[in-house]
């Protein structure tokens, strides 16, 4: 993508060609003129911040936000609106195209859409891309082939069933003849769409289930891969935000003097969230801030009477029921107080997770050039669509006098929005001029939206053998800063609940319970967002459940999924089958050589843990680690995986998936965001040490061949991962460990910690 | 404003800055050499690295004041020997980039160490010695560590 470029106008004067009747809104299929054979799909979107799956344009004309254009010259463009972020979308989704457009899959060039009011639902997030484009982009593929095949046969008065595709033509074989498809797409594009176009199955595919390398890889390795902060453009400033330490606080008073007297800082302006020093570089907007931060004064609000202290004691307090807010579970099978009563045993444990930031390396910055009549915007964004909606909100624009250009993003995690992008509008308009606002490291830690802080009260009651009855697992969190105040719907708790609602194992009763208590720090999406905590509550109190019953924990978790059917899980209600859980837990079991010894520690300080969860309602993921503790320190040793995302598009794609979310989850397991008065403690790298190049483990990632849809893989093995290092740590240490991050004083092999 | 001339990637450059700005912001911000990434401007990542004279720096620690007639090569200009080739060839045969955004830095990090070792291939010490300063929240460090490897295997040496 060139600088400052990456627009496509491919959905101007989209016809309403799709026809009624057709199953499933989101597939339809309708041509558009465009030059060349372009044919537009609907995906469901997923928009980051608000976490609905609307757009699925049930009643609305049809609205497609991907095309498939197969231009004169025989070349293809995927214009799709997915975010990438390192996971890889890029280079998987042309590769769905390819397969059944019959094409090479390095002539198919993706290009970013930009949002408009007719291309909805552009949002990336929850592990989606994949998933919701399989089968849209599949049909559109084969439409498409399907038609320049009829092109080809009318041509030569031939039926379309005597000639096929293969690799950017038409072929007669029994002529001979065969046409290139730039030649075709005049002819073909006036055909009409088909129904129901035929899909290649699993065992035709050359492309699919093949490694391919990353699309973007040479840009990275030369430089030239363009992120946000990376965009120039005329006249452009520079900007540093100074916001307020507590969050919700205003600011009173500042004293600009001693920064615009500072050679480049052109403007110092108060914007929504801030104090803007806005200058001709980046080191003179943040040689200005130095010098105006100084005399800023804040009203800081009640947040900054809130510290670490505070949070535990109103999370306990929720647990206790003495936090005054309301209670809502989600509840499966049975009722789990009279199931609890005619347990032999109960068993009882609390577990914690500390606030996380996201620390992307490239810290949150956006450009925007806002004038009266439009504005236009440079981000790594993982919802352009809210951009797009927000800006024009503020500038009291219409939408589609908006346009975001979305870059590569310097990593996403579920952090990369909308609020920082607005402050570069806010910027913009004050300074009359393009503004690019970088944030600065410490900013990006201490006014990140964080993962929630949580506290878990788990109890079973068990029968004589040890075989859970009845589950009840009591959480007090935060809510989405998105969601916080809003009624607690099923849908929102399917979310907040994630991984508690629908843990996996066959218990007559179950229940899930959410306390939601205030937050003094904004709340966000983190990789794998809520299962973190949840799954890692879930994973630790089954390995004590199968403690107390005195066996192995794989064997406990196997007798609780294998042949036990089917359940709903995720946000979706989907239909999860334990036996494909049971399945991929014996894969990772076998591939990591779990012996008839288990978990035990063969050598002191050594342990191995196991964990597996249903990511969402779809992929399912299990891990063996080892791991060693000593001298109060921790390292993982060995990850060995298992996955069933079903139809696996790109192996090498979901082994680095696994590889990211592994160095993700042994993060987590080092980092925590504290607070002091209302105040993000944290602000480097220093102070949030996250995971280096010595302390990676070894992973090992085995895939299940499966012909069922693909799911998705960025988030799916962290809390996997998360729960299954723990395990293995708790097994080292010879003591449970119930916390996250690790707290050293909990390794003492001899239980003297704290 | 002070002036000052140094070389960037093999051509003279003079510019007029504070003494006290860093060469990161220099590259960005005045040269438009965009490849040298920003992380955390206190010296704790490695995303901003560049060579001085051909070693390994972090550019938000350099201030422009101590480059007089100092040479600096960004992730631009990073080809055209067999180091650079070779470290280039083995990030993309080993796919080592998620998000893609620290890669600069680590590549100039693993140039370096692969130039100062020699004709001799880097033990695995060494190469978590040279590394481990370069974080990377994607985690591709298990690609790295092959992707040195195989540069070094594949006959990357200081010329």
């Amino acid at each position: 993508m060139d600088r400052g470029r990456g627009r496509v106008h491919v959905g101007d004067g989209v016809l309403t060609a799709n026809r009624a009747g057709t199953r499933r809104d989101f597939l339809r299929i309708s041509a558009v003129s465009a030059g060349g054979l372009v044919l537009g799909v609907r995906f469901a979107g997923a928009a980051v911040e608000t976490l609905t799956r609307a757009d699925a344009g049930t009643a609305a004309a049809f609205r497609p936000n991907a095309w498939v254009r197969v231009d004169a010259a025989g070349g293809v463009v995927l214009t799709v609106g997915k975010s990438e972020m390192g996971q890889g979308v890029r280079t998987s989704l042309p590769m769905i195209v390819a397969e059944q457009l019959e094409v090479d899959v390095d002539s198919v060039l993706l290009e970013q859409a930009v949002p408009g009011p007719d291309y909805p639902g552009l949002g990336t997030a929850g592990s989606r891309s994949i998933r919701s484009l399989w089968l849209p982009l599949s049909k559109a593929g084969a439409a498409a082939r399907e038609m320049l095949i009829a092109a080809a046969a009318a041509r030569w008065g031939v039926e379309p069933g005597s000639c096929r595709a293969e690799r950017g033509r038409v072929m007669h074989p029994a002529s001979g003849r065969s046409l290139g498809y730039g030649e075709l797409v005049e002819a073909a594009s006036a055909r009409a769409v088909p129904e129901d176009p035929p899909l290649k199955g699993s065992s035709q595919f050359r492309l699919v289930g093949r490694d391919r390398r990353r699309v973007d890889g040479p840009r990275i390795v030369s430089g030239e891969a363009v992120y946000s902060g990376d965009v120039r453009r005329p006249g452009m400033r520079f900007a540093s935000v100074i916001r307020c330490p507590v969050a919700g606080g205003t600011l009173r008073s500042f004293d600009a003097t001693a920064a615009t007297a500072i050679p480049g800082v052109r403007l110092v302006a108060p914007i929504p969230t801030g104090l803007a020093v806005i200058a001709d570089d980046t080191w003179a907007a943040l040689s200005g801030r130095e010098a105006v931060e100084r005399t800023v004064v804040w009203d800081e609000g009640e947040n900054a009477r809130v510290s670490s202290d505070t949070m535990r004691d109103r999370l306990a307090q929720a647990l206790n029921g003495a936090g005054g807010g309301e209670s809502h579970a989600l509840r499966r099978g049975d009722d789990v107080a009279s199931a609890m009563e005619k347990a032999a045993k109960r068993i009882r444990a609390e577990y914690a997770f500390a606030f996380q930031a996201h620390a992307p390396m490239e810290p949150l910055n956006a450009l925007a050039d806002a004038r009266s009549d439009r504005c236009e915007i440079w981000a790594g964004t993982q919802n352009p669509n809210g951009v797009q909606e927000e800006a024009a909100r503020r500038l009291g624009l219409a939408p589609s006098a908006v346009t975001v250009n979305v870059t590569l993003l310097g990593g996403g995690f579920g952090r990369r929005g909308t609020d920082y992008v607005l402050e570069a509008v806010e910027a913009s308009r004050a300074a009359k001029a393009p503004v690019q606002v970088l944030w600065t490291r410490p900013d990006d830690m201490r006014h990140d939206l964080y993962h929630p802080i949580s506290l878990h009260r788990l109890e079973a009651g068990v029968d004589a053998a040890g075989k859970p009855l009845a589950w009840r697992h009591r959480q007090a969190s935060v809510a989405w800063s998105s969601a916080a105040g809003r009624p607690a719907t099923e849908e929102r708790l399917r979310s907040d609940l994630g991984g508690a609602q629908d843990q996996p194992y066959a218990i007559p009763a179950v229940s899930a319970e959410f306390l939601e208590v205030a937050s003094p720090v904004r709340i966000g999406a983190w990789r794998a967002i809520q299962n973190n905590h949840n799954m890692f509550a879930v994973e630790g109190f089954v390995d004590e459940l199968a403690a107390a019953a005195g066996e192995d924990p794989l064997r406990y978790r196997l007798a609780l999924l294998q042949g036990r059917g089917t359940y709903t899980g995720g946000r979706d209600n989907a239909s999860v089958d334990r036996d494909r859980l049971a399945r991929v837990l014996s894969l990772a079991g076998e591939k990591a050589g779990w012996g008839a010894r288990g978990s035990s520690a063969t050598v002191p300080g050594r342990g191995r843990g196991v964990a597996c969860a249903v990511y969402d309602g779809y992929t399912y993921c299990a891990i063996v680690a080892d791991a060693s503790v000593g001298g109060g320190r921790w390292r993982a040793e060995r990850i060995v995986c298992a996955v069933d995302c079903g139809l696996a598009i790109n192996p090498l794609g979901i082994r680095a998936q696994v590889e990211g979310a592994v160095a993700w989850a042994l993060s987590a397991l080092a980092t925590r965001v504290t607070l002091k008065e209302g105040r993000v403690e944290q602000a480097t790298y220093r102070d949030f040490p996250i995971l280096r190049f010595r302390d990676m483990p070894g992973v090992e990632t085995h895939v299940v061949r499966s012909d069922a849809p693909p799911t998705g893989m960025g988030e799916p093995p962290v809390p996997v991962a998360l729960a299954a290092v723990m395990n293995a740590l708790s097994a080292a240490a010879g003591r449970r460990l119930r916390r996250v991050p690790v707290d050293p004083g909990d390794l003492n092999p001899s239980g003297t910690g704290a | 404003m002070p002036r000052h001339t140094f070389t960037v990637n093999g051509r003279p450059r003079t510019v007029d800055a504070p003494a006290a700005m860093p060469l990161l912001w220099v590259l960005r911000d005045r040269l438009g050499l965009t490849g040298t990434k920003f992380g955390c401007g206190v010296g704790v990542c490695g995303a901003c690295t560049v060579h001085l004279d051909g070693k390994a720096v972090r550019s938000c620690q350099t201030s422009i004041g101590e480059l007089a007639g100092r040479g600096v090569t960004t992730i631009e200009g990073l080809r055209e020997n067999s180091v650079a080739d070779a470290v280039k060839e083995a990030w993309l045969a080993e796919d080592v980039a998620q998000c893609g955004y620290c890669q600069p830095g680590q590549l100039i990090q693993a140039a370096g160490l692969l130039s100062g070792a020699g004709t001799r291939a880097p033990s695995d010490a060494e190469i978590e010695a040279a590394m481990n300063d370069n974080l990377c929240r994607c985690g591709t460090y298990l690609r790295i560590r092959a992707a040195i490897r195989r540069a070094a295997a594949g006959g990357a040496r200081s010329s």
